[in-house]
């Protein structure tokens, strides 16, 4: 009998995107509830740690996106092969919460001066980071290995907001721009693109 | 058997939960500790993916990201957790710590003295009882935080509260939970060998 799983988050990309991504390339049902702030607020205190996203698999509930999407990634099979590979996949999933969690707080910041300091500083930042991802990057659509990973959603994933900002940011990174193309290949994924909320982050 | 040499910088820092874990394997490893100093001429000829250490080379293969290398060294020392769920939990409460171990690197980090002061009040008043509190809560009568058995999310904390208590010494004070995991991690015969060897560092 396949588990029953249910992802709460707000109505956002946020924390929760990659694992609603994961769900939808390996065509793995799940409950996706979002949450507006009001209906938040009663279920914070009987949450495990206060904090959105949380994940419910057969009425046992964690919380933490990364521990919730590693997760993700072993049950719908996208983790990569085991032991080495996995770790790969692992360590570019790192360095793009990294580049996320910069992306972040620059949309965040409201201080006029400093968010202008941190546009700056990203970019120098994001084009030195591509360069080093478009070297790391393997040559057939797919950051590791010759299959999709979840470090492939998490890459179309991190480029989205950027994309938006600015379509030819990848056109001298073919082979990134390559990964983006593999992960709109998935119909599934494709489908859901389409038809998601419009959301700030 | 496969190699492992482990690049970092000569601190506990971020590599000292990996070090712990190669320990609590009984998995050798070259523990290479790179000085401050050194880093600025080393770094453009190291074999870093990202620029960055720690790194973790296997077998003349290098990867970088401090978690990924702490993740895949638990994985081969049998400390992940035993189900997908039990590493779920043990993932989930690691990253808990984090987030509270942040808070802390950020005071202890601090260069201003009277900031300094500050930030360390509102750690030890604000952040740091509701964690213990909920990890307590977390934390099993065997002091274990997943299942019956070490797993990596035990060695995490320990590893957190090392740093901790040096600066907050009573802080596991009347947490009998949270000391006996504390216990645990500390009787491990690898661990046990490891922290009487290990080098003394400030960080």
């Amino acid at each position: 009998m396949a588990p029953k799983y249910k992802l709460t988050y707000f109505n956002a990309r946020g924390r929760a995107e990659l694992t609603r991504l994961m769900f939808v390339a390996a065509g793995v049902e799940y409950e996706d509830v979002r949450l507006e702030r009001e209906e938040w607020r009663p279920l914070k205190e009987t949450s495990p740690m206060g904090q959105l996203p949380m994940l419910e698999v057969d009425g046992q509930v964690m919380c933490q996106s990364g521990a919730i999407f590693r997760y993700a990634a072993k049950e719908t099979g996208l983790s990569g092969s085991a032991g080495w590979e996995e770790a790969q996949v692992d360590m570019f999933v790192c360095g793009i919460e990294d580049l996320q969690t910069k992306l972040w707080e620059v949309r965040f910041e409201r201080d006029e001066a400093k968010k202008e300091e941190k546009k700056t500083g990203l970019a120098t930042f994001v084009p030195n980071w591509l360069a080093n991802y478009e070297k790391l990057c393997g040559p057939d659509g797919h950051l590791v290995g010759a299959k999709l990973t979840y470090a492939d959603l998490a890459f179309f994933n991190g480029m989205h907001d950027i994309l938006k900002e600015r379509a030819d940011t990848l056109e001298k990174f073919p082979k990134l721009a390559k990964v983006v193309e593999s992960v709109n290949e998935n119909k599934a994924v494709a489908a859901y693109i389409a038809e998601r909320p419009e959301t700030f982050i | 058997m496969p190699t492992y040499k482990l690049t970092c910088f000569n601190v506990r820092g971020r590599a000292e939960l990996i070090r712990l874990l190669f320990a609590a394997g009984e998995i050798p490893y070259e523990d290479v500790r790179i000085e401050w100093d050194k880093w600025p001429e080393l770094k453009p000829i190291s074999d870093t993916p990202m620029g960055q250490i720690p790194t973790l080379e296997v077998d003349g293969q290098v990867i970088c990201q401090s978690m990924a290398i702490a993740r895949f060294v638990a994985g081969k020392a049998g400390l992940l957790g035993k189900t997908n769920m039990d590493q779920a939990r043990a993932d989930m409460l690691l990253d808990g710590g984090m987030d509270v171990g942040k808070l802390f690197t950020e005071m202890v980090m601090e260069k201003d003295a009277s900031k300094k002061a500050e930030k360390k009040k509102e750690f030890g008043e604000k952040h740091l009882p509701p964690f213990l509190a909920l990890y307590e809560g977390f934390a099993g009568d065997n002091g274990h935080f997943v299942g019956d058995s070490l797993t990596w999310s035990d060695i995490g904390f320990f590893n957190m509260m090392d740093f901790i208590t040096a600066e907050y010494p009573g802080a596991l004070d009347g947490y009998c939970k949270l000391n006996k995991v504390i216990d645990n991690v500390k009787s491990n015969p690898g661990v046990a060998k490891w922290l009487k060897e290990r080098p003394v560092t400030n960080h």
